[in-house]
């Protein structure tokens, strides 16, 4: 099938094989559910209980999605956007890329696309190690039970969708630095500064306002806020403002390579 | 026919004096056209400026007769294959895997990827990462992926740096071949006019942003004969040029010795032997080499 921007797709897709930002998702995505399955083995006596709640899956879900999304998260995308972003500054290949016969246009959303299929991959790997953190002590141990209570699929469903909108201010930022600029420490240190102003700046009366706050807003703000900010719109107008930015200052680079 | 023509071609980095001053160039469709100059003369600004890859500031652009512009680019790039400065290789992959992403851009046949390869001699590279490679096989790596879709057009930017010689020859033998038998047009950049001289047949010099020569390489040839001289270290050069002024009108003394241009053997050793016999002792005779410098000097003058 002979679709341009397809076959430019493809040909980022290859790109990341192999990759730092794709051992990344893997080993992120089951960091978190990796820690508390110790930690729950580790308290083996109160593992049955917990299995026979009628919360079990909700109590895991909230512990694993909070460690994730306050830290891992905003990080973890920081670093993976950077990381396969640079990729052609690192391999002196932006002259190759820009003298195939693709759209300019097609090449930024293709990047584009690879990153945010990259963090769905890890959104799933990482419910993947969570429902792991209930089962497989369920399956090693006779005398701990398989949880009774339903799982809860809408509100994993829900947690992913705004975690997943939460990151994409991060995703969009990150991509339109590392697109411009050449050294990896400018983009890596943009983001780190930005995850620690919204750390820092959680208590300010117009922390909603910082791009990189709405991961762990979702769990440090949303309730002070209900009602008066929506954190998905902010979250859904940062991305669309950086991505239209990204995209001009691309298109408008005089030097490509 | 012409496969590219620039005209008035001028480019200026920001804050600074132009790199390239409202050249010309033609590179006859069928040619492997040589495009010689020093290090920092303009030649890969050109080169990036006929890519795209540098935003035109002046002058126009016409590759395949048709203007180089954001409408044109993509069906052109199509028919053009392109090396520049060091080879674009992304080092995590292995070389099969490096050509297979240029493999989904071009939609060419996958069995390529590995003719390709082995024309350039790396089929047994197999899984082995293009991060290890040495700069010889980066570089054949790169003119793989510039061969990959069989182009009209090869830009190749210094493309023999980092080969040893038995890989310059195979490269020199390669991109000939494929000139004679698939009738691909060769732009090719080097700052070796020994190198060039062996390959092309159509040539351009640029030094400082200026073009300097442009036209067939036996051109050059007569040009650099006319270049070329006979030097004479004597005890006494002026009272020498007074001796055999009359007979060469053409020769004058550059610093410590007597200059005369080309000249037979023959007449060589009856110079010696006037200038000998009149008392005049000769240290030494030498044909100055007539290198590049020398040719770049002949044509600036």
């Amino acid at each position: 099938m002979n679709i341009p921007f397809l076959n430019t797709f493809r040909s980022e897709w290859l790109k990341k094989k192999g990759t730092a930002a794709a051992w990344l998702v893997v080993i992120g995505g089951f960091f978190i559910p990796f820690i508390i399955l110790i930690g729950r083995v580790y308290y083996f006596d109160s593992l049955a209980a917990r299995h026979t709640d009628p919360n079990a899956w909700v109590a895991v879900f909230t512990t694993c999605w909070k460690q994730m999304a306050i830290l891992l998260l905003p990080f973890g995308v920081i670093l993976a956007t950077s990381l396969i972003t640079q990729l052609e500054f690192r391999n002196n290949t932006w002259k190759q890329t820009h003298t195939a016969p693709q759209r300019l246009t097609h090449l930024f959303f293709a990047k584009l696309l690879v990153i945010l299929i990259m963090l769905l991959q890890f959104f799933a790997l990482f419910n993947l190690g969570v429902y792991l953190v209930v089962a497989l002590p369920s399956l090693a141990f006779p005398s701990i039970p398989y949880p009774d209570a339903p799982f809860p699929f809408a509100m994993v469903m829900k947690w992913n969708a705004t975690l997943f909108l939460a990151s994409l201010p991060i995703v969009a930022l990150q991509y339109l630095i590392s697109l411009q600029v050449r050294n990896f420490l400018v983009p890596l240190g943009v983001g780190i500064g930005l995850f620690i102003a919204s750390l820092v700046g959680m208590s300010w009366q117009y922390s909603y306002t910082i791009p990189y706050i709405y991961c762990s807003g979702r769990f440090l703000l949303a309730e002070k806020l209900a009602g008066t900010v929506d954190l998905n719109l902010w979250a859904a107008g940062y991305f669309a403002l950086f991505t239209v930015a990204g995209y001009v200052l691309y298109i408008a680079k005089k030097e490509k390579g | 026919m012409n496969a590219i023509e620039a005209h008035n071609l001028t480019y200026r980095f920001p804050k600074g004096d132009p790199v390239l001053n409202q050249i010309d160039l033609r590179v006859p469709t069928g040619s492997i056209y040589g495009f010689l100059g020093p290090n920092g003369a303009g030649k890969t600004t050109t080169l990036r400026l006929l890519l795209g890859l540098l935003r035109k500031q002046q002058g126009e652009i016409r590759v395949f007769d048709q203007s180089f512009s954001s409408r044109t680019r993509i069906s052109l790039l199509h028919r053009i294959g392109s090396l520049i400065e060091m080879p674009s290789v992304y080092s995590h992959l292995s070389a099969t895997d490096n050509l297979r992403i240029w493999q989904k851009v071009y939609q060419c046949p996958e069995k390529r990827v590995g003719e390709v390869l082995e024309l350039v001699g790396l089929a047994g590279t197999g899984a082995k990462k293009a991060g290890k490679f040495s700069l010889g096989m980066k570089q054949r790596l790169g003119i793989a992926a510039a061969l990959l879709h069989t182009p009209d057009l090869l830009v190749l930017d210094e493309p023999t740096n980092g080969l040893d010689p038995s890989g310059i020859i195979e490269i020199r033998e390669l991109l000939k071949k494929l000139n004679r038998e698939s009738g691909i047009t060769i732009l090719i950049s080097s700052h070796l006019l020994a190198e060039i001289e062996k390959l092309v047949t159509d040539i351009g010099i640029i030094n400082k942003g200026n073009m300097l020569f442009e036209g067939p390489l036996n051109e050059l040839k007569l040009r650099r004969q006319q270049a070329a001289s006979v030097a004479f270290e004597t005890s006494d050069n002026q009272r020498a040029l007074n001796l055999i002024r009359e007979a060469h009108p053409e020769s004058r003394v550059v610093s410590d010795k007597l200059l005369l241009p080309a000249l037979p053997r023959e007449a060589v050793a009856a110079i010696n032997r006037k200038l000998v016999e009149d008392g005049i002792d000769v240290f030494g005779i030498t044909t100055p080499e007539s290198d590049l410098e020398t040719i770049f000097m002949h044509l600036t003058k």
